[in-house]
């Protein structure tokens, strides 16, 4: 049963209108975060040029190009940014529609007059919406290393390629959870409108707010992976950065930056995933518990 | 006998007792007693409103009675769900479906949720019984009111329930469409020996097909025969839609 729901899944969400442009938008973000470490890096090495040039004039040695030295990886750095954003956006309704659209069509009556159980069913949506954004990030895993390759002429070792595939994994585990947030607020609203605000008020939340707050009102901070606090004079502060293990679009951005060598943060993986981890178990539970109390004997409101 | 030597006895395909429910405060289903045999065809009648939809929703297990039991062929809605929904079938008023697949997936999806093994036979067999065959490739999105019905009835059978359940079938048919819904369920009750519960505000159709009726009102149980011994019963009153009215004390 379990299979046959996330089958199913699967091949609702491919024919989703919305679904697919939205996916669509975030594939032509990946390519584009490449063209914009090729462009930046670009221009980087003109500014290297011309002044070797200069100096060379003056007949001053020039000094080896640093640059050049940067890790290959980094030229995606802006998918550090694209994934919390376009990525987290897509997640969300990702998980809205596997479980709104059951109720929109009237198809939970015929689902639940059925043999199977709210369980099955519930766990079922949740694998499929966890293979979809797992192809999803694969089709990403694809586009970036093309445009690593033809875009910015570099080829990427069996190192860079692990870890641009660790990058997606560690990206796959943090858009469950968005995922998982679409799913619980349908279970927990009656109106779907209601369900993708609330979602989306979660979304800013963790995104926005939370990094704010635990990180000393860093206004930078939602925007860039940037790891090093500033030291935080206030009392207020001094608290909230003690809860930075629980905002999880930080404990992210530096496993992410990390990964992708974009940052020289030090921070421990084990203990970022193990954060990520636990919220998508906490809301998949939180799910699965909010199903076996929701009405399905009416068919929601279409707004 | 068994054999202990006690009589054996078939339990009615649907069996209500002393049913109620209520949404909050709200009292929808009072004391509802009601027994169907298998095999027959139920109307269940009443005013918008009344609590049919609701009965409904019990029996095909979707909600849960805040009083009383109910039990589809012996086995109890609530402790025993796995049984009841492994012989039930179930029609809602307004059916939809995923859009987005063709009849034959949306099909062979609703098979497998009910445990049939080869769900890919058991839906070309439906199709074929039901004669819509022409349907099976096409979107579920793109079909009119009265094709819509007719997948819907496909799902509701296509595992051979023992009990179908169809709340306002014919609302939204055209003529046709209302008389081939019509001839579909005489069908099934005749060739499949489905026992068959409609709900239905509609005279003309309980006249029709069923060969039992039961009236609720305001949550209650107020009336259960045949339609022969209704008639009987009403000598002086010249069809169905009068002796509703008089049951129901409906201002005319």
């Amino acid at each position: 049963m379990i299979v046959t729901i996330a089958r199913h899944q699967i091949l609702a969400l491919r024919r989703q209108r919305t679904f697919v442009m939205l996916l669509a938008t975030l594939l032509v973000m990946t390519a584009f975060a490449g063209v914009l470490g090729w462009s930046s890096h670009r221009t980087i090495l003109g500014v290297y040029d011309e002044s070797v040039k200069l100096l060379a004039s003056q007949g001053e040695p020039a000094p080896e190009n640093p640059f050049r030295l940067k890790p290959t990886l980094s030229l995606l750095s802006n998918m550090v940014v694209y994934i919390p954003f376009i990525g987290a956006l897509l997640a969300i309704l990702l998980g809205h529609v596997s479980l709104a659209d059951d109720e929109t069509n009237g198809v939970g009556r015929l689902v639940f007059s059925r043999q199977i159980t709210r369980s099955s069913y519930v766990i079922g949506k949740i694998i499929g919406a966890a293979v979809v954004l797992l192809a999803i990030l694969g089709a990403g895993f694809v586009v970036s290393y093309l445009s690593l390759w033809i875009v910015n002429g570099v080829v990427p070792t069996m190192t860079d390629s692990g870890r641009l595939a660790v990058f997606y994994l560690l990206s796959w585990l943090y858009l469950m959870v968005f995922a998982l947030i679409g799913m619980a607020t349908v279970l927990l609203t009656r109106r779907r409108s209601l369900a993708l605000l609330s979602a989306m008020g979660a979304w800013l939340v963790i995104t926005f707010v939370l990094p704010q707050i635990t990180s000393g009102l860093r206004p930078t901070q939602s925007l860039n992976p940037i790891t090093d606090p500033v030291s935080t004079s206030q009392a207020f502060f001094r608290v909230t950065s003690h809860a930075r293990s629980f905002s999880i679009v930080e404990q992210y951005k530096q496993m992410s930056g990390r990964v992708l060598e974009t940052t020289t943060a030090t921070s421990n993986l084990t203990t970022g995933v193990g954060v990520l981890a636990a919220f998508a178990v906490v809301l998949a539970i939180a799910t699965i518990v909010l199903v076996q109390r929701h009405d399905y004997s009416t068919g929601t409101s279409s707004d | 006998m068994t054999a202990d030597g006690s009589p054996t006895t078939t339990p009615p395909a649907i069996e209500m007792h002393d049913l109620g429910h209520a949404y909050d405060a709200d009292l929808v289903l009072r004391n509802v007693d009601l027994r169907i045999e298998a095999g027959e065809v139920f109307g269940f009648l009443g005013h918008n409103g009344a609590g049919k939809t609701t009965a409904v929703n019990i029996l095909t297990t979707l909600i849960t009675p805040t009083s009383g039991t109910a039990r589809v062929h012996g086995f109890d809605v609530v402790s025993q769900r796995r049984e009841v929904t492994s012989m039930i079938g179930y029609l809602p008023s307004e059916v939809r479906m995923y859009p987005h697949m063709t009849a034959r997936e949306n099909l062979e999806f609703f098979a497998k949720l009910s445990g049939v093994a080869d769900a890919r036979s058991a839906v070309n067999r439906t199709f074929e019984y039901l004669d819509c065959g022409d349907l099976a490739d096409r979107r579920v999105g793109s079909f009119s009111t009265g094709m819509r019905q007719r997948i819907g009835i496909a799902q509701a059978i296509v595992h051979e329930p023992r009990v179908l359940f169809l709340d306002e079938p014919t609302a939204g048919l055209d003529p046709v469409g209302v008389r081939q819904l019509r001839a579909t369920i005489l069908r099934l009750n005749d060739e499949l020996g489905m026992t068959v519960f409609m709900n239905t505000h509609l005279l003309s159709e309980v006249a029709k097909v069923c060969t039992t009726i039961g009236v609720l009102d305001h949550g209650e149980l107020i009336y259960k025969d045949t339609i022969e011994a209704t008639t009987a019963r009403f000598p002086d009153e010249t069809s169905l839609e009068d002796i509703y009215v008089r049951m129901e004390s409906v201002p005319t």
